[in-house]
């Protein structure tokens, strides 16, 4: 394994080529490029923000904000993914005729993927400063927002990982990225994107299980990263417990955090010593 | 170009799993599970040679002999089965012409890309673009999208590109073929220059004229194993008479 990241460091040059090449071509052909890659986001988070703030959160204020911040690291897992699987595929004329390090394809659908993401969260702050200047109430970055870089580094590790597997196989069984497609349509619906992990918390059958569901919901990485961002980044929400009641927000798991970090770190090198075990055979694939 | 390369091959043997189904997916997994055969092609069988500093080696063979799977092998591009294969130098395989040139990107952009794949630096690519661009001779189109290219012009921009990052190895599969009489005439005049310098070169070619203008030393590969290596002339002449002798016995 340590021969195969000198080899890919040896290669970094090209690893860089890649990411402007595929950064250039999503932005090229269109004045409105930038912008383009943005909309999709954009729009989806308006009419999440619409449908929430008027017809199910009435009393959350500023709901396009939590749901902005789960849904761009959450994006980003999901296109990592889904961009890689096909990049190998994509580049059989060219692996069948020449050597590289054949992770660098990969690499580079989730590096271009990861400036995406922080581009989003440029976006993000812009969004958050100019609420702020229209209504200024309390000044909306807060300090823990130091933390963003961590988190960033354990979504990469996690959906690097997820990235290389799923390449892998993608490239010997075309039709795992469908199947994927689906598993991440639903892994949406699981993870804390469109509502809060307290109401996980303070679900009727969290309580009657005395808090088991809610211990394994946030073991899942993604979604607990999902619930960090919200964090560390807004303010906590106020929770209804059923009915009229209110409780305390849940507060940052550090712990949590830890299990979702140390997940992410081993899926990720599983997945770099999976894809570099199977990286010769994807030229003779039948 | 400095006269180090070396390619040194050990015992070499390449399998490959020939697969029926066609399609690779879970699906045709699951339904061919009971039926699937697979059968093991071994394309080359054992083979051993050198090929020392500065020298010229052509490998001719039937098709089907694993000429190109032997290139292929030498360009990293498979994994041996078994067996070593080490070479020394900075090799640059010219297996297809503009295989790395993505067709939305300019020729200069193509230029950069196809260099870094083969090894260098985009600092070296900058000294040597102009020099490239010259010799492809493709003047003003160079900013175009490499959509709009003919495939001459793929394949001059790709041999262009393969001679000028100073390999101390070309590995060449059968295109030396590129564009008219004129040009073909100035690949040759650049891979005697690259000789002269001390370039190592192994190629695969069916023109006995081209292995006989350009070769040292030839190796006979048939049915995945080395037949006969000697001097071109000598080599030439049996191979082209086992030729004849079966067409005589028809």
């Amino acid at each position: 394994m340590i021969a195969e990241l000198k080899e890919l460091w040896r290669y970094r040059e090209l690893l860089l080529v890649m990411v402007q090449r595929d950064l250039k071509i999503r932005y090229k052909n269109s004045a409105l490029g930038f912008v383009w890659s943005f909309l999709n986001p954009l729009l989806t988070v308006g009419v999440m923000t619409f449908v929430y703030t008027n017809f199910i959160f009435k009393d959350q204020p500023n709901m396009g904000a939590y749901i902005m911040a789960a849904y761009l690291p959450f994006m980003f897992f999901q296109m990592c993914i889904l961009d890689s699987a096909q990049s190998v595929l994509v580049a059989m004329p060219l692996i069948k005729k020449i050597y590289f390090p054949r992770e660098i394809l990969p690499l580079a659908s989730i590096f271009s993927n990861f400036i995406n993401l922080l581009l989003a969260f440029v976006i993000f702050f812009a969004y958050l400063l100019i609420r702020y200047f229209t209504n200024p109430v309390t000044f909306p970055i807060k300090a823990t927002a130091v933390w963003l870089p961590v988190l960033l580094l354990i979504t990469w590790a996690l959906a690097t990982g997820c990235s290389l597997i799923i390449c892998a196989l993608n490239t010997f069984y075309e039709d795992i990225k469908y199947i994927m497609g689906v598993l991440l349509y639903l892994l949406f619906f699981i993870c804390p994107v469109l509502y809060f992990s307290e109401q996980v918390a303070n679900s009727a059958i969290n309580h009657s299980t005395n808090g088991l569901i809610y211990k394994i919901y946030n073991l899942n990485p993604i979604g607990y990263l999902c619930t960090a961002y919200k964090k560390i980044l807004l303010d906590p929400i106020t929770v209804t417990v059923r009915g009229s009641e209110t409780a305390a927000a849940d507060p940052m798991r550090w712990d949590y955090l830890g299990v979702a970090a140390v997940t992410s770190f081993a899926v990720l090198i599983f997945g770099y010593y999976t894809f570099n075990r199977l990286k010769w055979r994807f030229v003779e694939r039948p | 170009m400095s006269g180090h390369g070396l390619i040194e091959v050990k015992d070499l043997k390449k399998e490959f799993t020939l697969n029926t189904s066609g399609v690779a997916s879970i699906k045709t997994a699951l339904l061919w599970w009971r039926k699937r055969n697979a059968k093991k092609l071994n394309v080359l069988k054992g083979i051993s040679f050198q090929v020392h500093p500065g020298e010229c080696v052509a490998v001719v063979g039937k098709n089907g002999a694993g000429k190109s799977t032997l290139l292929s092998l030498l360009a990293r591009v498979y994994k041996p089965t078994s067996g070593s294969i080490e070479i020394r130098g900075r090799m640059a395989p010219l297996l297809e012409l503009g295989a790395g040139f993505h067709p939305d990107l300019t020729g200069l952009e193509n230029i950069y890309f196809n260099g870094v794949i083969l090894g260098l630096t985009r600092e070296e690519m900058r000294a040597r673009t102009d020099k490239i661009i010259e010799f492809s001779e493709i003047g003003d189109h160079i900013n175009a999208p490499t959509r709009t290219y003919s495939s001459g012009m793929l394949a001059r921009l790709g041999f262009s590109v393969a001679v000028h990052i100073d390999a101390d190895i070309l590995l060449v599969d059968e295109v030396l073929a590129v564009g008219d009489y004129e040009f073909e005439r100035k690949c040759y005049a650049k891979i005697d220059e690259f000789r002269a310098n001390g370039g190592t070169i192994l190629f695969v070619s069916h023109q006995m004229d081209a292995v006989r203008k350009v070769a040292d030393r030839c190796i006979w590969l048939k049915d995945g194993q080395i037949h006969r290596v000697g001097p071109p002339d000598f080599i030439i002449a049996e191979y082209e008479g086992r030729d004849l002798d079966l067409e005589e016995g028809r």
